[in-house]
C-alpha cells in the first residue's frame, strides 16, 4: 500500500535521511524504532508532506508519487487516506478550542459532513477511544496526558483513513495508561483493518503494535525484520545496543549503553563511529540492506559475527572425558556465561580455548578463522582473566611491570610508549596510575586491586576476546559488584566478547546475554539469559536455579549424587524425572524453542 | 620443599641470624686470608730450603716441612686453592643441575624420563671412589678436580631444580605469561630462574662445601697434583711426621683452617635454610624476641 523508494530528505544540506526503501502492506503495521535524532519525526512528516525540506525519491501509496503530487492535491489525501497522531500531545491540541471542536474540525474542513453531523462523528470516535463523556467539552489544558492522547487518536481517525502515522504515541505516558493506549489502538487496527506506520524509541510499544520492525539510525535503516525475531535475536549492533539499554522484564543483563554520540555522516556506515566491530570498509562506503537469513541488515560484516566458534571440542585426560564434544558460538559484544557445578569442566573449556591445554578433538574459530596455531598475533586477540589475581601475578613484578609485561612480550612500542599505556589503562581500569601505586608488588595490594591489574594486563593488548575465569570468586560482594561494572563498561566501549565462567547464576543472570549450563564436560542447556533463567527446561538447570542465592529465607531442596555415573544422562541419577531409558542412553543437545537441550524428556513435549 | 614466596633479601636473612654471621665472619677471614696471602706470606710457598722440619720460630712462624718449605706461607696460600675450589665446583654443578633439572621439567616427556633413570643410576654410584680411580690415572690440577667433582655430584641438585620448576611452572603467573604469547625461552629467563634463585643458592653452598671437603679428603689420600699448595696435601704429608712433634704446628694448624672453612660454609648453608623455611624462621624469630 504505501512504498518509500529511495527516499531522501535534507534540510539546507544537511541529509537527514539516506535513500529510505520501505514497504507497508494493507493492514500490516510497521514500527520505525531508533534514537532520539534518527530521522523518525522527518520520515513521518515526509509522508504526510509536511516536512519543511527537499524531498527526492518516491513515495508511493496505492502507486501514486506523492512527492509529485501538488499541495492542493496532497491536501485531499492528507487526513482522509493519510492521518497522523502527533509527538507531543502537549503542543498537537489547539488550546482555545474544545476537544470535541478539534475531533470533528478535519471533517467539517474536509466537507464530509455539516458541522452537527461531524460533532455526532466526533463524539462516536471520542467514545471508542474511551474519553469519559464528560470531557468531550473539556479544553485540552483540563485534560490529563492519555486523555490528550486519546483525543489525537480520535482525531486522527475522523476521516476514516488508511494510514495512520503515529510519532511515539506512548512516549510521556505512565505504564498503565501507555497500556490502554496500546490496547486501545490493537482494537482500532483491528477493527478497521487500519495500516499503522509508527515511528517510536518505545520499543515496549513497538514489540505490542508492529508485526515488521525497521532499525532507524542517523537517517538510514540499519536493520528490519518480524518483530518478535528480531527482538529477541538482534542481527546488527545498533539493534542490540538499543535493547541493551532499554530497561525491560524481560532481558535480564545490566542496562549497557552505546558508546559515543549519534552523528549524521555522508560517506561510510553511519554507525560506524559507535561500532566495536568496524573494519576500514565501514569508514569508506555506507552498507546497503541486503537480505540476510530472512532479516534485511545493513552492515558490511553481515551483522553481529561470530567471534568465538567452538565445535565438537573434546578434551581428555589420560582417560578422563574432562569435556565432551562441546559447542558453543560466542558474539562479539557478547557475554556467554558458562555456569555449572564445580568439576563441569567449565576452567577446562576456557584453558582449552586460550591454549593452555590441547584440545583432544574438535576445531575452534575466531573470527571465522579456524585456530591453528596459537602465536603471538592470536593472544593479541583474546586473553584471560584469571580466578585469583594474587597467584596470577608474579610475586617478582610491581604493577607497571606487570601490566607491561604483554607488550614486552609482543615487543610494541618503545619504553615510554609502553609506559605511557600502562597508566592508560590502569586508569581505564579505574586504579591510580601515580609512580608510587605502579611500584607497589602484589602483596601490597587489595585483592580488588590485584584482580584490577589483572584485567588492565589483559586489556593491555586490545582483545576482542576475553575468557574470565572466575574472575570475582575470590573477591567480596562489593568488589565483586565493582569488578563486574568495570567488565561491562569495557564490554559496551570495546565490544569485547566475553566468555563468563562462574558457578553463580545469579551473577551470571546479570551480565551475560546468553547461557551455557554445564555437567560433567557436557553443555546440557543452552540459550538466552532470561529464556533460561525463567524457563529453565533441563532440570538440572532448574536445580542450579533452585540453589541460587536469593535474599528469602527458604532453604532449597537439591538432590545429592551418590552413585556411580552409567553411560546414560549425567544427570540421571539426580534427576527427579528420569526414567529407564534417561540411564541407558545419553540425550543429545536439540533445539527446542529459543534453547538448545539435552534432555530425554523433552522429545515428547516437543511433539505435541 | 623451600616455599620461596616473596622477595629474599640473602644479605639480611643471613645477617639476622647468629649461625649465618658467624659463617658470613669466617668466610670473609678466609677470603681475606686468601686474596692477601702474596702480602702477608713471608716466603715462597713452594721454595724450599735447608732448614727442614723446624720448629715455630720467628723466622718461621710455624716452622718448616720436611722439605724447607715456610708452613705458614703454605697455609696462607691453600685458602686460595680451597676457595677455588669451593667456587669452582659450587658454580659449576649449580650451573649443571640448573640445566639438567630445569630443562627435564620444562621439557617433560621421555627426555624427563630418560634424565630421571641417569640420575638415578650416577646417585648410587660413589663419586669418591671414581674420583679415586680416575686421579689414579690422571693426578688433577685444581681445574681437573673441579671437573671431576662436578660431574659426579650434580644430581640431587638437579632433583631438587626439576621438583622445583615443576611446581613453579604451574604456577598462575607463568600460565598467565603464556597467556600473553610468551615463549619458553621467555618464561625460563624472566619467570623461573629469577624464582629458582633461592634454590640454587642452596645448591650452591651445598656443593661448594661438598667441593671443599672432597679436594681436602682426595689430598689427604695423596691423589692431587704435587705442584698445587693445598690443605689437604698439606695434612696428607705431615701425617707421615706424626712420630716427631711437627704435627704440632704443621697437622692442627692446617686441620683447623680446613675445619673453619666448612664451618662457614655450613653455618651459611644452615642460616640460609632456616631464613627460607617459614615455620623455621618464626621459631627463630621468637628466640630473637626471648
Amino acid at each position: 500500500m504505501l512504498e518509500l523508494r529511495e527516499l531522501e530528505v535534507s534540510y539546507g544540506k544537511r541529509k537527514v535521511l539516506h535513500g529510505i526503501n520501505l514497504n507497508l502492506k494493507r493492514g500490516e503495521s510497521l514500527a520505525i524504532v531508533g534514537g532520539s535524532g534518527g530521522g523518525k519525526t522527518t520520515l513521518g512528516l515526509s509522508i504526510m508532506g509536511l516536512v519543511e525540506g527537499t524531498v527526492r525519491g518516491e513515495i508511493l501509496l496505492d502507486g501514486t508519487n506523492l512527492v509529485a503530487v501538488p499541495e492542493k492535491a496532497l491536501r485531499k489525501i492528507r487526513w482522509n487516506r493519510i492521518a497522523m497522531v502527533f509527538q507531543n500531545v502537549e503542543n498537537a491540541l489547539n488550546p482555545v478550542y474544545t476537544v470535541l471542536d478539534q475531533v470533528s474540525e478535519p471533517i467539517v474542513a474536509h466537507n464530509l459532513r455539516d458541522r452537527y453531523d461531524a460533532k455526532r462523528r466526533a463524539e462516536e470516535l471520542m467514545k471508542m477511544v474511551n474519553l469519559p463523556e464528560g470531557r468531550f467539552l473539556a479544553y485540552p489544558h483540563q485534560l490529563s496526558g492519555g486523555e490528550k492522547q486519546r483525543v489525537l487518536i480520535a482525531m486522527a481517525l475522523a476521516n476514516d483513513p488508511d494510514l495512520i502515522i503515529m510519532d511515539e504515541p506512548t512516549t510521556a505516558l505512565d505504564a498503565l495508561t501507555k497500556v490502554e493506549i496500546i490496547n486501545l489502538i490493537c482494537n482500532v487496527r483491528n477493527e478497521r483493518e487500519l495500516t499503522i506506520l509508527l515511528l517510536t524509541h518505545d520499543l515496549y510499544a513497538a514489540s505490542m503494535l508492529s508485526d515488521r520492525m525497521a532499525v532507524l539510525y542517523a537517517g538510514r535503516i540499519l536493520e528490519s525484520g518480524f518483530t518478535p525475531a528480531l527482538l529477541s535475536n538482534p542481527r546488527h549492533p545498533y539493534t542490540r545496543g538499543l535493547i541493551r539499554c532499554y530497561p525491560n522484564m524481560t532481558t535480564t543483563k545490566d542496562l549497557q549503553g552505546i558508546k559515543g554520540m549519534m552523528e549524521f555522516l555522508d560517506t561510510g556506515c553511519p554507525f560506524h563511529p559507535r561500532c566495536t566491530q568496524s573494519i576500514g570498509i565501514c569508514r569508506e562506503k555506507a552498507p546497503k540492506l541486503e537480505e540476510n537469513d530472512g532479516r534485511f541488515i545493513a552492515c558490511h560484516r553481515g551483522g553481529i559475527i561470530p567471534l568465538l566458534e567452538v565445535r565438537d571440542v573434546s578434551k581428555t585426560f589420560d582417560s578422563v572425558k574432562a569435556i565432551d564434544s562441546i559447542d558453543l558460538t560466542l558474539y562479539e559484544g557478547e557475554t556467554l556465561a558458562l555456569v555449572g557445578e564445580s568439576g563441569s569442566g567449565k576452567t577446562t573449556t576456557a584453558k582449552t580455548v586460550i591454549g593452555l591445554f590441547e584440545a583432544t578433538e574438535g576445531q575452534m574459530y575466531l573470527e571465522g578463522k579456524r585456530i591453528l596455531d596459537r602465536d603471538k598475533n592470536f593472544y593479541r586477540r583474546v586473553q584471560m582473566i584469571f580466578q585469583n589475581p594474587m597467584e596470577a601475578l608474579s610475586h617478582r613484578l610491581s604493577v607497571q611491570e606487570a601490566v607491561k609485561e604483554p607488550l614486552d612480550i609482543q615487543k610494541l612500542g618503545n619504553r615510554e610508549q609502553r609506559e605511557s599505556m600502562v597508566r592508560h589503562i590502569l586508569e581505564e581500569v579505574e586504579l591510580p596510575s601515580s609512580q608510587s601505586f605502579m611500584n607497589k608488588y602484589p602483596h601490597q595490594l587489595s585483592q580488588g586491586e590485584a584482580q584490577r591489574v589483572g584485567i588492565a594486563r589483559a586489556l593491555i593488548l586490545n582483545p576482542k576476546l576475553l575468557i574470565a575465569d572466575e574472575p570475582t570468586s575470590a573477591l567480596d560482594a562489593s568488589t565483586q559488584a565493582k569488578v563486574v561494572k568495570l567488565l561491562l563498561n569495557l564490554q559496551e566501549k570495546r565490544g569485547i566478547g566475553m566468555l563468563f565462567i562462574t558457578h553463580n547464576l545469579a551473577l551470571a543472570r546479570k551480565i551475560s546475554d546468553r547461557l551455557a549450563v554445564m555437567l560433567k564436560g557436557n553443555i546440557v542447556e543452552e540459550g538466552p539469559s532470561n529464556e533460561i533463567i525463567s524457563s529453565p527446561l533441563h532440570p538440572y538447570t532448574e536445580d542450579l536455579l533452585k540453589a541460587a542465592p536469593t535474599l528469602s529465607a527458604n532453604v532449597p531442596v537439591v538432590p545429592t549424587n551418590n552413585k556411580n555415573d552409567g553411560q546414560g544422562c549425567p544427570y540421571a541419577n539426580r534427576c527427579s524425572k528420569a526414567t529407564e531409558v534417561c540411564f541407558k542412553e545419553k540425550p543429545k543437545l536439540q533445539s527446542c524453542s529459543s534453547h538448545r537441550v539435552a534432555c530425554m524428556n523433552l522429545k515428547p513435549e516437543k511433539e505435541e | 620443599m623451600l616455599t620461596p614466596n616473596m622477595h629474599i633479601n640473602y644479605w639480611r636473612e643471613l645477617t639476622r641470624n647468629n649461625f649465618g654471621k658467624l659463617g658470613l665472619a669466617m668466610l670473609c677471614l678466609v677470603l681475606v686470608i686468601a686474596i692477601f696471602a702474596p702480602f702477608l706470606a713471608r716466603y715462597d710457598p713452594g721454595e724450599p730450603s735447608h732448614s727442614i722440619l723446624m720448629p715455630p720460630s720467628l723466622a718461621h712462624w710455624l716452622g718448616t716441612n720436611d722439605i724447607g718449605q715456610d708452613i705458614w706461607s703454605r697455609l696462607l696460600c691453600g685458602a686460595k686453592n680451597t676457595l677455588l675450589v669451593a667456587l669452582g665446583v659450587g658454580v659449576f654443578t649449580t650451573i649443571l643441575s640448573t640445566v639438567i633439572g630445569a630443562s627435564a621439567a620444562l621439557v617433560g616427556g621421555l627426555y624427563d624420563k630418560i634424565l630421571m633413570r641417569v640420575i638415578d643410576a650416577l646417585i648410587v654410584i660413589p663419586a669418591f671412589i671414581v674420583i679415586i680411580l680416575v686421579a689414579a690415572y690422571v693426578l688433577p690440577n685444581v681445574w681437573t678436580l673441579i671437573f671431576l667433582i662436578s660431574i659426579l655430584t650434580w644430581q640431587g641438585g638437579a632433583r631438587l631444580v626439576r621438583a622445583q620448576t615443576l611446581s613453579l611452572k604451574e604456577r598462575m603467573s607463568v600460565y598467565a605469561a603464556r597467556t600473553f604469547g610468551a615463549n619458553k625461552l621467555y618464561l625460563v629467563i624472566r619467570h623461573i630462574i629469577p624464582d629458582l634463585n633461592p634454590i640454587l643458592f642452596a645448591v650452591f653452598i651445598h656443593s661448594a662445601t661438598r667441593g671443599v671437603f672432597m679436594e681436602a679428603g682426595l689430598a689427604f689420600l695423596g691423589i692431587a697434583d704435587i705442584s698445587t699448595v693445598s690443605w689437604g696435601l698439606m695434612m696428607h704429608h705431615a701425617l707421615r711426621f706424626y712420630y716427631l712433634d711437627v704435627w704440632k704446628w704443621w697437622l692442627i694448624p692446617t686441620g683447623l683452617a680446613l675445619s673453619v672453612t666448612i664451618m662457614a660454609l655450613v653455618f651459611i648453608g644452615h642460616a640460609f635454610e632456616t631464613a627460607m623455611d617459614p615455620r623455621l624462621r618464626e621459631m627463630e624469630q621468637e628466640d630473637w624476641q626471648c
